[in-house]
């Protein structure tokens, strides 16, 4: 719990201060009773209705003090605990953006999305009540058990007998609360997992007709859920009966006693009541204990699982060099690459070395590892042996944010944020011009197109956004990349939802670019016109040369060439 | 030091204009919207009334018992302790804690029940909107934010169900110790209970002021709560983007600002919300001043019967009626916060479902004959599809090419009900579409999308997912006749390897070899290939030429692709261009034609040598 309250410390000052109104408030309600005693004794008692009055005035007065400490308190405590969340939220969001993406992928996205909010609002909630009531039941219980001992030191200390076993019962139920809670909030990632893998797959369960079976698998995740909230809640509903049941009999056993003694006149019947009244405070302030200790037990869950991401001391290694600019000559060296340490080698001793403004195509079979390829360029993933150059300079010597500066990535599968179209081109650029923008855009041969919709560049796109077909997303996302004038041009497969028409008008259009570009294609045509082609087969090079050398050289390509030959790609 | 003047210096959210806002539209309907909402509320609870009345009951006793330990208490120091009398107090001590282990007992038993029946009401809530979930229509999921939607499945449930773990019962409680009070309280001096209640017209104008405010404020908080959820959804789905493009700076500002907006509402709803229990407090001050100040006076003429005990105790009493009025002040604000997010749960519920009513056609029972009647269809404002008439036979194979945007992929959804035409009719054997159910049409059809998608689970159960019924053999067959079967024997865990959440094992063309695996389990009548092979390379496509044509075979198949000798293939191509056929006919013919599709295949035949 300790890293995540850390971050409450920034808030000290109104957090002390939130505490010292607490205690004037807590204050004026103790000394009210002896008002009360005072105004009846002097005032009334006396019949001296002047007595009453100045009394009642005075009760006036620190009742109003205390509800402006109670209300500036509220000021103090509310912008502690938000601000408090704001920094925990922000922390954790910030650590997740320094992830490797290999680590990131070992979180679950449904778990991070409650981690960040579930979670968060309840750590935060326990901070507010801290500092609105939490102190307030401990502040009771150590008043009324000193005013105990004041009165006798013998009975009162019946009173304490059962703070041991409190004690060690508190805190196992913090503890065990701690862990059941953590069960709860682990079944809702996976209540949050089946929507939103459902959310994803709209369309694939409305065609297959699986409704009723998808809300079978929710409702056996969604009851996990139930059974283990009600396992964790009815644990801690343990709490206040077993509390309350030990307190009173702790006042029995003063009774018991306290009787004995008067017998014995060894103690005053008036003291034997006072204690039991202390006693009876006692037990008052125990049952507000039993839901500070839910509340706790249920902080300490999510605290630890926000934890989780938070000591993960990882952030992507990055060289201190200068931002350089980049030429583009391009060099892999024996690179072999594996997910993780169970998995096979993705990628097997790959060489080759293609010049600055050169195209290399990448051909290869589906799993061959040309995805895997192109995505340790912009060090998504690091090779688990080997080296990559560029311009004669190991990737991992360049400073990170200006390597993946200048290089311009486009997915195998476009996403498009939600935003317009004009947001969204401009992502990897956010000070491009209109006209930087109309020019990726026409590159890109989307400009026409963006402009027939109604609401031009202004369009909102992504989730709840226009419906868009698979080539107008595709499209839009090389815009998005030109837009950088990226030095090394990677697309993986982005032009498939293209007609060979257009897929030309745009390679001819990237032209003047003179960046160096990888090219991942299935189209013999397509990479015909590339430089050279690099053909993969199951993570290793089949063949690195031009199309005429491969056609001597390499069995596979001559297989891959003659699929097409019927008549290859339609144009439209 | 900086941090305590920003205490104060938040933006202000409820601002004049949204309170006059809000007291512009008609009140009535403002609170039969709260009302109906905590009515559904109810209905769900309902359910459990049997439960609900034990635990009512058991909230009675655990009251008496309450009260009866104090008193019983009083008569043993009085009658016992004080004379000091021996005989029977073992037997008094005992009666007491059975007393006292009897209310732990009831206490615990009833809040047992009661997280039950929360649990089991949310639960079933849960369950119901995700139910209704599937069945809106896919309009309907276009322009919403996937986390938004989950944080409505989550979130928002989790505020109903805080209050009702702990709402129900201390609510009842409240009442029940709040009319024995003003009971005792009239018995003791109903003029004095008279002055008491003067407090009540005082607190329930600073109720009304501060949940004006705090209602606003709770449903602002779920609304950017969702948007943040939303937020943070889109951005881990588009981790990979934001990491190539060096874009975290940004990410992160943005969702600072989501971050700041929750903040400030959260911060607002605080401080209001916290200002009830100090009202009442101080409220209860008041009155007990009041009470004494005019009681006091009072004593003072004996006419008026008030005596100096009355008033002491009726002091006491005071004090204890505010106390259930604190709490049920309290429990009315955890309410709304409830309601906040009820309304947004119940939003969702209302949003009217996807059609389904209609002949349902048994399984296996159609044909196949699709036919378009001139079809228009606009997803909003853009016209997508203009009058487009076709009509596929029983087995044939259609496939249509355009440009991208022509409306190719739109015929495809549109023949799988995904979206309604805007006018003309579509026909399944000599059914019109809308006269059947939708459910029974896509029982009769596959469809392989452009986007592969895999289920978080075995590659087995992947693959099963076309047809439940289907046996492990018949899934081996399918994945052999889709050529997935040899990667899939070569990965570690064959069949049983779990696909991760977001598949970076498998390559995207592995993934769409297993769906079409998925649609050769499926055996339909109609066939939708769109773009269903255009990420697998073309030797992989070669192997599965043969096997998609075997699956075509006897099925009307719908096919969009790029590669010729997948076109060559169809009885009929249709070419599309702006949402209008400008030319239908079988391959030869529209060689014959030469118009559009005799260009498309020259150039490609000069491009592909």
């Amino acid at each position: 719990m300790r890293t995540v309250y850390r971050f409450a410390w920034r808030y000290k000052w109104p957090m002390l201060i939130a505490f010292l109104l607490m205690l004037i408030e807590l204050s004026v309600e103790l000394t009210q009773p002896l008002i009360i005693a005072k105004m009846i004794d002097d005032g009334i008692l006396m019949n001296d209705v002047s007595t009453v009055y100045t009394w009642g005035l005075v009760l006036l007065g620190l009742a109003a003090l205390a509800f402006l400490s109670g209300v500036t308190n509220s000021f103090f405590a509310a912008h502690a605990a938000q601000s408090f969340a704001f920094d925990v939220r922000k922390a954790t969001f910030e650590k997740l953006q320094a992830f490797t993406l290999a680590t990131f992928l070992t979180f679950p996205s449904s778990s991070l999305i409650t981690r960040l909010t579930g979670d968060v609002n309840i750590v935060q909630q326990v901070l507010f009540m801290s500092l609105r009531i939490m102190f307030r039941a401990p502040l009771l219980v150590v008043g009324s058990l000193t005013m105990a001992f004041f009165v006798n030191v013998k009975l009162a200390a019946l009173l304490l007998v059962s703070a041991p076993i409190i004690i060690v019962f508190v805190r196992y139920m913090v503890k065990r609360g701690g862990k059941l809670f953590g069960g709860v909030q682990k079944r809702l990632d996976r209540v949050n997992r089946t929507i939103e893998e459902n959310l994803s797959a709209t369309r694939l369960v409305k065609a297959t007709g699986r409704e009723a079976y998808e809300t079978d698998r929710f409702e056996q995740t969604s009851g996990q859920l139930r059974d283990q909230t009600i396992r964790a809640m009815r644990t801690m509903e343990l709490t206040m009966p077993v509390l309350l049941f030990i307190m009173n009999a702790s006042i029995m056993a003063v009774l018991w006693f306290g009787a004995k003694d008067i017998a014995a006149s060894r103690v005053q019947v008036g003291e034997v009541i006072a204690i039991v009244n202390y006693g009876m405070r006692m037990t008052g302030a125990f049952s507000m204990f039993s839901f500070l200790i839910v509340l706790f037990s249920r902080a300490r869950a999510s605290a630890e699982r926000i934890e989780e991401v938070l000591i993960i001391d990882e952030t992507e290694r990055t060289a201190t060099t200068n931002e350089t600019m980049m030429q583009g000559d391009l060099a892999f060296c024996d690179v072999s690459f594996r997910y993780n340490e169970e998995a096979p080698l993705t990628l097997q001793h790959v060489n080759f070395a293609i010049g600055r403004g050169e195209t290399l195509a990448i051909m290869g079979a589906t799993g061959s590892g040309k995805s895997t390829l192109v995505q340790l360029l912009p060090r998504l993933f690091e090779p688990t042996s080997g080296t990559i150059t560029i311009d004669g300079r190991p990737i991992d010597e360049w400073s990170l944010p200006s390597l993946r500066k200048q290089i311009g990535y486009v997915p195998q599968r476009s996403l498009l944020f939600s935003g317009t179209i004009a947001h969204n081109l401009r992502f990897g650029a956010t000070d491009a011009t209109d006209e930087e923008l109309i020019e990726a855009a026409k590159i890109a041969q989307i400009h026409e197109t963006i402009l027939s919709f109604p609401d031009g560049y202004e369009t909102i796109v992504g989730q709840k956004g226009v419906n868009l077909s698979g080539g107008q997303k595709q499209r839009l996302s090389i815009a998005r990349a030109l837009i950088r004038k990226p030095r090394l041009l990677i697309l993986d497969d982005s032009t498939s939802a293209l007609d060979v028409a257009t897929e030309a008008k745009l390679l001819h259009a990237l032209k003047p670019f003179e960046a160096t570009t990888l090219l991942i294609t299935q189209k013999i045509a397509t990479a015909e016109k590339a430089d050279a082609i690099l053909l993969l087969d199951e993570g290793r090079v089949d063949g690195f040369g031009t199309s005429d050398e491969l056609l001597q050289t390499s069995e596979l390509y001559r297989r891959i060439v003659a699929s097409q030959q019927q008549g290859g790609e339609m144009d439209e | 030091m900086n941090e305590l003047k920003r205490s104060f210096g938040y933006e202000r959210i409820v601002t004049k204009e949204r309170l006059q806002q809000k007291k512009e539209r008609p009140n009535k309907q403002r609170a039969s919207n709260s009302k109906q909402t905590l009515l559904r509320i109810w209905h769900a609870i309902d359910e459990k009334r049997g439960a609900l009345i034990a635990v009512l009951f058991l909230v009675l006793i655990s009251s008496l018992l309450t009260l009866a330990g104090p008193f019983l208490l009083g008569r043993v120091i009085d009658e016992y302790i004080v004379p000091g009398t021996w005989d029977g107090l073992s037997t008094q001590l005992l009666l007491l804690i059975g007393i006292y282990a009897a209310l732990s007992l009831s206490m615990y038993t009833q809040n047992v029940w009661m997280i039950d029946i929360a649990q089991q009401t949310i639960y079933k809530l849960r369950t119901d909107l995700f139910a209704h979930l599937q069945r809106l229509p896919i309009p309907f999921f276009d322009k919403k934010q996937h986390g938004e939607l989950m944080s409505r499945l989550t979130n928002d449930i989790e505020t109903i169900s805080q209050t009702l773990n702990s709402s129900f019962i201390q609510v009842f409680s409240s009442v029940i110790t709040l009319t024995g009070t003003v009971a005792v309280m009239l018995y003791l001096s109903p003029l004095l209970t008279v002055l008491t209640m003067t407090i009540i017209p005082m607190m329930f104008l600073a109720m009304r002021w501060i949940t004006r405010r705090t209602s606003i404020l709770f449903k602002e908080q779920q609304r950017t709560l969702g948007e943040l959820n939303g937020f943070v959804q889109e951005s881990i789905s588009g981790q990979e983007m934001t990491k190539t493009y060096a874009q975290e700076r940004r990410m992160i500002e943005q969702f600072d600002e989501k971050s700041a907006a929750l903040q400030k509402t959260g911060y607002w709803a605080l401080v209001y919300s916290g200002f009830i229990p100090k009202t009442m407090n101080f409220l209860n001050n008041f009155s007990f001043a009041i009470v004494a100040g005019v009681g006091g006076w009072l004593a003072l003429s004996p006419a008026s019967g008030v005596t100096v005990g009355v008033i002491v105790v009726f002091a006491e009493y005071a004090r204890q009626f505010t106390r259930p009025l604190n709490d049920l002040a309290n429990q009315f604000n955890t309410v709304l916060s409830a309601l906040a997010g009820a309304e947004r749960v119940f939003e969702l519920m209302d949003e009217p479902q996807e059609r389904d009513e209609g002949l349902v056609l048994p399984p296996n029972h159609i044909r196949g004959d699709v036919r378009f009647d001139r079809v228009t269809f606009s997803y909003g404002k853009e016209t997508i599809l203009n009058r487009v008439s076709f009509e596929a036979r029983a087995g044939e194979t259609h496939a249509f090419i355009g440009p991208t945007g022509a409306g190719k992929t739109t015929i495809m959804q549109l023949i799988a009900q995904f979206y309604d035409p805007i006018e003309g009719t579509i026909y399944f054997d000599e059914h019109r579409a809308t006269d059947l159910s939708r459910r029974s049409i896509r029982d009769q059809l596959a469809f392989v999308l452009q986007d592969a998608f895999l289920f978080e689970t075995t590659i087995r159960e992947n693959i099963r997912y076309g047809r439940l019924d289907a046996t492990d053999e018949e899934i081996v067959q399918a994945a052999k006749q889709a050529n997935a079967h040899s990667f899939i024997e070569r990965l570690p865990e064959g069949y049983d390897t779990v696909i991760a959440a977001d598949g970076e094992q498998l390559a995207q063309g592995e993934r769409q070899l297993l769906s079409i695996a998925r649609a050769f389990v499926a055996d339909p009548a109609i066939l939708l290939l769109d773009e269903a092979t255009s990420s697998i390379d073309t030797v992989t496509e070669m192997h599965i030429q043969e096997a998609l044509l075997t699956l075509m075979k006897d099925r009307t198949s719908f096919v969009i692709a790029h590669r010729l000798n997948t076109i060559e293939q169809a009885d009929v191509i249709h070419v599309l261009r702006d949402g209008v056929i400008v030319e239908s006919g079988s391959p030869h013919d529209l060689l014959e034609r030469r118009g559009m599709y005799y260009d498309m295949v020259q150039t490609s035949r000069s491009n592909s040598s």
